[in-house]
């Protein structure tokens, strides 16, 4: 067990009634760290992430966060360690940017505590840090869709924890978005912060992680520097394609090859 | 919303509520004039020289208007309140007590009391037990059909459940007694303040405000239990235990508003509705203005089923009449505040 790790997975096994979702992982995460989760759909990462969160129940191994078992954690006391960052979603209820940032404020506050000037604050503060003071007031459910993801960023800001998961934190967003997200999310790094992130493009996970970590069929099966798991024969294996990786610039990026295109 | 914006609005809602308390106690048939109405209240809180209309205004003011007007304010916060509380606990715009068939399971359950028991704290154990039995019944038909959350199947659910027990009211009322228990349970079905006495509305009046209480003070959480279960939970929100616990108290506080009167439709449904449109959906402020609204809609509403005709209206009809139209217009103009 290295010193410096918040969590730590050992030998997980989950199973919904007889189909099996994840058979065998071990994994850490350490400080610091950007550690991007790659696989195909239905690979096990959603389901990784929620048994992190304590979302859904395991049935055998173990989670440590700070090395301590999860099952020692109510959601508050996670909510204290992890900051989760789900997809941009619709809300049923119109709330305000603010509004929805002051929500990360729930786990600082006693059962019966409202939130106080500071929360608010503290609220305004993380916007400010994200850029997007400007948006306070206006309504959730009216901004874009990279909008609501930087929104939910500042959320995540307002529980003041250094770990932050996100669920494929680029999907639905436009093409410039996605790149401005993923430079935010190096920006925070460089400031401290810990990243666990789901993706679907290996391309982004070459650009923004310090770990890149694949999973296939409920187990992991590369775990390294992003350079040397992200490979030609990785890519044709877990995902059926061919693909070529460039130099570009500062960066190795991932494109994946086109054989029938339009003449 | 800033702290002072927001004690602000619930001050001067607490302003209105004590200003149209008061004219409704000095508004009726014996009208009665301020000057007097001090003087009586002077007598009553330091004593001194009594006379006749003293003995007058005891009992047209205690015994006639006062007990009826805090039950209206009690029956109007507590449907308000339920009503916005189960439109965040199920994250669904289009639930009140109504729509749930909390109504009709509570008059179901008081009715069944009335016909085994005289005993009143059985009416409203009952009307408890059945009006979340309506809860229960209405979200597992919601959710039988499809596994995901969705809006028009709770719907559909509540409408089965409240046409269950519509139906098994209909068995009690074609048992009941047709020369007493019968006339009885239809009057107080149609939805009725004038039963209310003094002693018997301080006595459900405790339970109620326990209730409106316990959801003013867990509606901080509202707003997260309306993201849906998993994002509140990673946010650090134990959701069975709020989810449970506001569901109780939604429906403890509207059963018992049945119990004390009947069926008053839609104010639980409209209040909230119109508390959004007008200061937004966050629910630490939507919650206490709900109790605060919704308590002077139906001492207006009875205030005009009162003295507005020469027959008195029953309220549970007043209400409808006033609430259809404006439901439509709140559907309309609503889409905004809720997406």
């Amino acid at each position: 067990m290295e010193l410096n790790s918040i969590i730590n997975i050992k030998d997980l096994h989950f199973a919904y009634s007889k189909n099996r979702i994840l058979d065998g992982i071990d994994f850490n995460i350490n400080h610091g760290e950007v550690i991007s989760l790659l696989g195909p759909n239905g690979c096990g990462k959603s389901t990784l992430i929620r048994l992190i969160l304590k979302l859904i129940n395991f049935s055998h191994g173990e989670i440590l966060i700070n090395n301590k078992t999860i099952h020692n954690y109510s959601h508050k006391e996670i909510a204290q360690h992890i900051a989760y960052i789900p997809q941009y979603h619709n809300v049923p209820f119109n709330y305000t940017v603010l509004e929805m940032v002051m929500m990360g404020r729930i786990s600082k506050l006693g059962f019966f505590a409202t939130p106080s000037n500071k929360d608010r604050e503290i609220a305004y503060e993380s916007l400010k840090h994200i850029g997007i003071d400007n948006l306070s007031s206006r309504p959730f459910g009216q901004l874009s869709g990279g909008q609501k993801q930087m929104v939910l960023l500042a959320r995540a800001l307002t529980q003041e924890v250094n770990t932050f998961i996100m669920d494929e934190p680029v999907s639905g967003l436009d093409y410039g978005n996605q790149i401005r997200l993923l430079e935010l999310i190096s920006e925070l790094s460089r400031q401290g912060y810990t990243f666990l992130k789901t993706t679907h493009y290996p391309d982004h996970a070459l650009l923004v992680s310090s770990r890149v970590v694949v999973m296939n069929h409920g187990k992991i099966i590369a775990n390294g520097k992003p350079h040397d798991v992200i490979t030609t024969p990785m890519i044709q294996d877990v995902y059926g394609i061919g693909a070529d990786l460039i130099e570009h610039g500062a960066h190795t990026r991932c494109l994946p090859i086109f054989n029938k295109g339009i003449q | 919303m800033t702290h002072t914006k927001t004690f602000g609005i619930l001050f001067a809602a607490i302003a209105t509520l004590i200003l149209l308390t008061v004219i409704s106690l000095l508004w009726g048939q014996y009208p009665i004039d301020f000057a007097t109405f001090m003087g009586y209240i002077d007598f009553k809180l330091f004593g001194g020289v009594g006379n006749d209309t003293y003995t007058l205004l005891d009992n047209i003011i205690l015994q006639i208007r006062l007990p009826r007007i805090l039950l209206a304010i009690l029956i109007g916060a507590s449907l308000a309140v339920s009503g916005a509380a189960f439109q965040a606990m199920f994250v669904n715009p289009l639930v009140s007590p109504g729509i749930l068939g909390v109504l009709a399971g509570a008059s179901f359950g008081a009715a069944l009391g009335m016909l085994v028991s005289e005993q009143w704290y059985i009416v409203q154990a009952l009307s408890f037990i059945f009006g979340f039995m309506a809860v229960a019944i209405a979200v597992l038909i919601g959710s039988m059909v499809t596994n995901s959350r969705s809006t028009i199947m709770l719907v559909l659910g509540g409408v089965i459940s409240g046409s269950l027990f519509t139906a098994l009211l209909s068995v009690i009322k074609y048992v009941a007694d047709p020369y007493s228990t019968l006339p009885a349970i239809v009057y107080w079905l149609m939805g009725s303040l004038t039963m209310a006495d003094l002693s018997g509305v301080l006595y459900v009046s405790i339970p109620m405000i326990l209730s409106i209480l316990g959801m003013i003070v867990l509606s901080k959480y509202f707003d997260l239990l309306s993201l849906g279960d998993e994002e509140a939970k990673a946010l650090g929100v134990n959701v069975p235990l709020i989810r449970f616990s506001v569901i109780i108290l939604a429906t403890l506080a509207s059963s018992l508003s049945v119990v004390m009167a009947g069926m008053i439709g839609w104010v639980g449904l409209i209040i909230p509705h119109i508390i959004r449109m007008a200061v937004g959906p966050s629910h630490r402020l939507l919650i206490p203005l709900s109790a605060i609204i919704g308590a002077i809609f139906l001492l207006l509403a009875d205030s005009i089923s009162r003295l507005a005709f020469s027959v008195e209206i029953p309220i549970g009809i007043l209400t409808s009449l006033i609430g259809i139209p404006i439901f439509i217009i709140v559907l309309k103009n609503a889409r905004a505040a809720w997406n």
